[in-house]
């Protein structure tokens, strides 16, 4: 836990930001604020992209900690969801370019919540779900989440992972067709749940 | 043949993530386009992913993150207040082996002239008898050579203690 933290860089932050006259630090009540309605979402998006619950606890404070280190010109939730979520994305695609944690140490990420669930869905099915999805890469799990969960658009998906906004849509293409083949590998037909 | 350039495609998928009934001709497209079908297939089984509740696991406490932030902010406000030292130290260098390099150019001819002068002296101190030099060619090399020692560890006690911080 302590790594992550430690390899924050707060220069991006104050950069950014620094400039702008306005730009003031996150109070406590502002930031916990912002922590009760964002770090659940993010946290699953992490969970889900890395598969990991360490990494996803690792990296949801990363992104919170450049957050809280430097002056921040806007208040705007969905602003700050967004800078969250890409400052995240840029923190894991670190650790998976270093050969990180997330392609080593997989957890079998639904089985407890399978047991928790209240809709009916089976243990096996929740469990093949996120093993399914996990075998897609990185970078396609980024894509399809922030496309289809976040609804993010074109060019903050691009943003995101410094693409150019145009090969967003054939990527996003790719990795449907990709995950279709998956899923019709493991037996889900249109409509399976 | 599978085809991303399919007009329809974009609305298909978005109204089916976002689990609104597709309109007559989008849903007669889907119903023709094997490729669209393949396409909403795959972003409803995302939207259904994200939909199934997670393990109740607890998140960071946000109390240690505030002050994580706040630790950070520290460091940070240090390295930039010691950030002209770190310079200086580089410049303290530059100009102690920019003045080494004039002394020598300067004192040149009178450096090599004690050298060649205590340079037999030691062969011949080696083999038997030992021949007097000059004195002060002997307290310049001494001098020479002692600096030039103090200049280096110096300037490796800075290095290391820089990577060290």
């Amino acid at each position: 836990m302590a790594d992550h933290a430690a390899a924050v860089r707060v220069e991006d932050v104050g950069a950014q930001t620094q400039a702008d006259a306005r730009a003031e630090l996150l109070t406590d009540y502002e930031f916990r604020e912002l922590y009760a309605e964002h770090a659940r979402p993010l946290w699953a998006y992490l969970f889900r992209v890395t598969g990991n619950a360490a990494d996803a606890d690792d990296l949801l404070q990363e992104a919170f900690c450049r957050l809280l280190a430097a002056p921040i010109a806007t208040r705007d939730s969905s602003q700050l969801r967004a800078y969250l979520f890409r400052t995240a994305t840029n923190a894991a695609t670190d650790l998976w370019r270093r050969g990180g944690r997330g392609t080593r140490r997989q957890e079998p990420v639904t089985e407890d919540a399978a047991v928790t669930a209240s809709h009916g869905e089976t243990v096996a099915l929740k469990r093949d779900m996120a093993r399914t999805f996990r075998e897609l890469k990185p970078q396609e799990r980024v894509l399809l989440w922030l496309a289809h969960v976040e609804g993010s658009g074109h060019g903050e998906i691009a943003g995101t992972l410094g693409l150019k906004p145009a090969s967003v849509p054939v990527l996003l293409f790719r990795a449907r067709r990709k995950l279709a083949a998956l899923l019709r590998k493991k037996g889900y037909g249109p409509g399976e749940r | 043949m599978l085809r991303h350039d399919c007009a329809q495609l974009p609305d298909i998928v978005e109204a089916t993530v976002a689990g609104r009934a597709l309109n007559a001709p989008l849903a007669a497209h889907l119903a023709s386009c094997p490729s669209c079908r393949e396409q909403v297939e795959a972003a409803a089984f995302v939207r259904r992913l994200a939909d199934t509740p997670d393990a109740p696991h607890p998140l960071p406490d946000p109390a240690v993150i505030w002050w994580k932030a706040q630790l950070l902010r520290r460091w940070q406000a240090e390295r930039s207040a010691s950030a002209p030292i770190e310079r200086m130290h580089w410049i303290e260098l530059a100009a102690g082996l920019a003045s080494l390099a004039a002394f020598l150019a300067w004192q040149w001819k009178t450096l090599a002239s004690a050298l060649a002068q205590v340079i037999p002296m030691s062969l011949a101190s080696m083999t038997a008898t030992p021949a007097p030099g000059h004195p002060l060619s002997s307290v310049l090399l001494i001098g020479g050579a002692a600096s030039v020692a103090i200049m280096f560890l110096a300037a490796l006690h800075r290095r290391l203690g820089g990577t060290s911080r």
